[in-house]
């Protein structure tokens, strides 16, 4: 602590105790200036002495004198005012009360200024500052005076009204009239708020109710959104112009009230209205509304909701659209096309807003979901596009279209099935040969395993390391015939083999069938080489799906047939017979009846027919086992080389079903891998609880249903991976 | 945030020096008299730094009256010493007190509201 500091005090004099009189003549003269001022004749006071004689009658301890004395000057003098101001007629009233609301301001600066020393010292709580007092004199006697306060409340109220009608009004009396509301306002702006924010709040909303009224009935929705706006703007200004900013919110708000949230359900509904924007791609529209919409407590949630809906219906009538059902690729172009439109709308109207894009996605979902067309249609529409499709685009437009690819892929629930779909059609493309490019197939599989992880595409890039290693053999097998003994013996034929790894490929329904016995032989020569290359490999030939080129001689005109193992198994039986019944054709192959069927279909009724049928039976689309058939040695074709397709449809149903039949089985292993897991960490589990979290671990790939997994728990259960607590049987626990 | 270079020291004196050699900037008179009415001290002030600085001096320019009009201000009741002590604080923000005086520089300075100068004494 400091040193206090020691004051040598001379005697200190109390002040003699001031006479009446005295203090009455000072008094006397204090308020003669007070007069004065009040008639602004200040300038010849002197301020030194006014502010002494106040001086001294507070530290006389007068100041009561001076402070009562104070009270009933202003008292009287506002009194007067009020006669004088209320008597102006009209428009005079407000420059009246304006003028000498001006002056009376002014000269309570100056009675605050002479009598500082009694406001700094001797005025307490709860009496008024010497300012105050003045200001609430002029509020009680003046403002809140019924002669005033109503009429001043309802010009300026009529002078808005007028301004609203586009009318132009003083600007800078409405602030000074306005203002002093304020000034009056002891705390908090109480006089202001109540006696004249009120009611002008009042009046705004009764104005925009009905203008708002007509003004929607009359209007389009986007004419309507434009007048918001600018009705929006010119409150703003009114705000800063001349009224007290605390109004600024409560001003705003009412306006939005009426203006927006009233008429937030006509916009949408109306013919003008949200829905025909959206239908109609009125983008400024949309997003003026989205700007106004946003003011207003849940107006936003009305616009989505509203947006939402229209694209789930937009997309349940694309997927169920009959022509799209069965046109794979027209129905993603049109999903894609509506993705692109949506997200347009999105970025320029919705400025991107978080929670529209989530329940834009979500519509998507559901409808993507609806019918479960989706994945293998996805998965055609790749096919297609990589067998070709993508011929004529540039990189930059490839990527745009697998990036869509992708987004929808994202929203499909059940990934696994579209899995499975792309892997056969992947492999179709790969063992054809059909595949346009191995960059544009990996580019697509990278975007996959980007999006669901290794473990999603690593059966495709195994069928890609297949491919690569058959080349491998192949070349190998080449060399080994050239050295090999047996070679001198045989016929030379090109035969090409390609060596699948089972697991990577989709598994083909096992065929069996008989070969020539050429060809046998050079099978059993390539499984001799390449056990020998690779010891413990078990090779399992795959007749079904492949193709062969058989040389065709007709009288006149020798043809290549480009066919699969089948029809070459079948055509080549013509080599010994005329003509040959399915039966017979089946017999000598060992092929089943139903692919003999699908085989010969397109030999003799697509549009070369190499093989007739006897006797031609016109219309009769079944066949029978005992039909029969012959070579069309009449057949006319300019082209050397003759294409077939493999069987008479893409894809027939019953290999749909199997692929289908495959996930079914696929999902029961993932599923079981998923209750194991859970239930090795949480050790015991309530049932409700297993499901539940199953589901979540499987719903990136697919969403199990509650029935496979209570059939999966029941099957670990026997198989004693998981036991019932005896006294709780809804209760699992794991056994290790 | 931006470094800010101060020199308080140099502001006060050089403030000092314009309250001790008043240049012909000074725009207003302060004059103390006796109890006979008699001039004992003279002070050549500048109205800007006395409002600026002094709630007492702002009210006597804000309100226009006679000393505004004659730029000059007569006091009878206040001690010449007291008057140049407050002043300078006035000025330069440093009160000297001289324990001869200090009581009557603490009633004058109330008077003429120099609230910081109280707050000093009282500590």
């Amino acid at each position: 602590m400091s040193r206090k500091m020691i004051l040598r005090v001379p005697k200190f004099q109390e002040p003699k105790r001031m006479e009446k009189s005295e203090a009455q003549r000072l008094w006397l003269l204090l308020k003669d200036a007070i007069v004065e001022v009040q008639h602004m004749n200040a300038s010849t006071l002197s301020f030194e002495e006014l502010y002494r004689s106040s001086y001294s009658l507070v530290i006389a301890k007068r100041g009561d004198i001076l402070y009562t004395g104070l009270e009933e000057v202003n008292n009287h003098h506002t009194k007067n005012l009020l006669d004088k101001i209320a008597q102006a007629v009209d428009e005079r009233f407000l420059i009246e009360l304006n003028s000498q609301w001006q002056q009376y301001k002014l000269q309570q600066i100056m009675i605050h200024d002479i009598l500082m020393y009694l406001d700094r010292m001797y005025v307490k709580e709860p009496q008024l500052k010497v300012f105050d007092l003045g200001m609430f004199k002029w509020k009680q006697n003046v403002l809140i005076h019924s002669q005033i306060n109503d009429r001043l409340v309802r010009m300026l109220l009529g002078l808005i009204h007028m301004e609203r009608n586009g009318e132009v009004i003083d600007g800078a009396l409405m602030k000074s009239l306005i203002q002093m509301y304020v000034d009056v306002s002891l705390k908090e702006k109480e006089t202001y708020k109540q006696e004249f924010e009120e009611r002008f709040l009042l009046a705004t909303s009764h104005f925009y109710k009905s203008e708002s009224n007509l003004f929607i009935t009359n209007n389009s929705c986007g004419a309507y959104l434009k007048k918001v706006e600018i009705r929006l703007i010119e409150e703003e200004a009114r705000i800063k112009q001349y009224l007290d900013e605390s109004t600024g919110p409560k001003l705003i708000k009412a306006c939005e009230d009426e203006l927006i949230a009233n008429h937030m359900q006509t916009m949408i509904e109306m013919e003008t209205g949200c829905r025909t924007m959206i239908q109609n791609d009125r983008f400024n529209e949309l997003k003026l509304m989205y700007r106004l919409f946003q003011r207003v407590e849940n107006g936003l949630v009305h616009l989505k909701n509203e947006f939402a809906g229209y694209v789930r219906n937009e997309g349940h009538k694309i997927v169920n659209q009959p022509e799209n059902l069965k046109d794979p690729n027209a129905l993603i172009t049109s999903l894609i096309e509506i993705r692109n439109r949506f997200e347009k709308t999105l970025s320029q109207s919705f400025a991107n807003n978080r929670d529209f894009i989530n329940s834009v996605n979500t519509a998507f979902e559901s409808f993507l979901n609806e019918n479960d067309k989706l994945s293998e249609s996805l998965a055609l529409f790749i096919d297609k596009k990589l067998r070709g499709g993508f011929k004529d685009s540039n990189d930059q437009e490839i990527d745009v279209i697998m990036n869509k690819v992708i987004l929808l892929f994202r929203f499909l629930s059940d990934k696994d099935v579209f899995k499975k779909f792309y892997e056969h059609y992947l492999a179709k493309r790969l063992l054809s040969g059909r595949s346009f490019s191995e960059d544009l197939e990996r580019t697509m599989i990278s975007k996959f395993k980007q999006e669901c992880g290794n473990q999603f595409t690593s059966k495709m890039e195994g069928m890609f390391t297949d491919m690569r290693l058959s080349k491998d053999a192949l070349d190998g097998f080449k060399n080994y015939l050239q050295t090999s003994v047996e070679m001198g013996k045989l016929p030379k034929i090109d035969m090409s083999v390609r060596v699948l790894t089972q697991g990577f490929w989709p598994t083909f329904p096992p065929h069996s069938c008989t070969l020539p016995p050429l060809l046998s032989q050079y099978c059993d020569l390539f499984t001799k080489y390449y056990c020998h290359a690779h010891t413990g490999r078990r090779i399992i030939w795959q007749t079904n799906i492949g193709t062969a080129e058989v040389t065709f001689r007709l009288p006149k005109k020798t043809h290549v047939l480009a066919l699969s193992t089948y029809q070459m198994l079948i055509m080549l039986l013509f080599n010994d017979a005329e003509k040959l019944s399915l039966k017979q054709m089946a017999a000598g192959t060992s092929i089943s009846f139903m692919d003999i069927q699908r085989s010969v279909k397109p030999l003799y009724s697509g549009k070369y027919k190499v093989l007739k049928r006897t006797p031609a039976v016109e219309k009769s689309k079944e066949l029978s086992e005992n039909d029969i058939f012959e070579l069309n040695l009449n057949l006319k074709c300019k082209l050397h080389r003759i294409k077939f397709a493999a069987t008479s449809q893409t894809d027939s149903e019953p290999e749909r079903q199997h692929t289908r039949q495959r996930v079914d089985e696929d999902r029961k292993i993932e599923i079981d891998a998923a209750i194991v897991r859970i239930m090795k960490s949480r050790k015991a589990l309530i049932h409700n609880d297993l499901i539940v979290e199953c589901t979540k671990q499987l719903s990136s790939r697919f969403v199990p249903q509650t029935s496979m997994i209570k059939k999966r728990i029941e099957n670990l259960i026997e198989r004693e991976y998981l036991e019932r607590f005896p006294d709780d049987r809804r209760r699992y626990r794991y056994l290790a | 945030m931006s470094k800010n270079f101060v020199n308080y020291e140099k502001l006060s004196s050089d403030l000092n020096t314009l309250f001790s050699n008043p240049n012909e900037f000074a725009d207003f008179e302060i004059e103390i008299l006796d109890s006979t009415g008699k001039t004992t001290h003279n002070f050549s002030c500048n109205k800007s730094i006395l409002s600026c600085r002094n709630d007492y001096f702002q009210a006597l320019f804000r309100s226009k009256m006679k000393e505004f009009q004659e730029s000059k201000v007569k006091f009878n009741d206040i001690n010449g010493k007291s008057m140049e002590i407050i002043l300078k604080y006035i000025y330069t923000g440093i009160l000297e007190i001289d324990p001869e005086n200090a009581i009557q520089t603490l009633i004058d300075s109330k008077k003429l509201l120099l609230e910081d100068p109280i707050t000093i004494f009282l500590i």
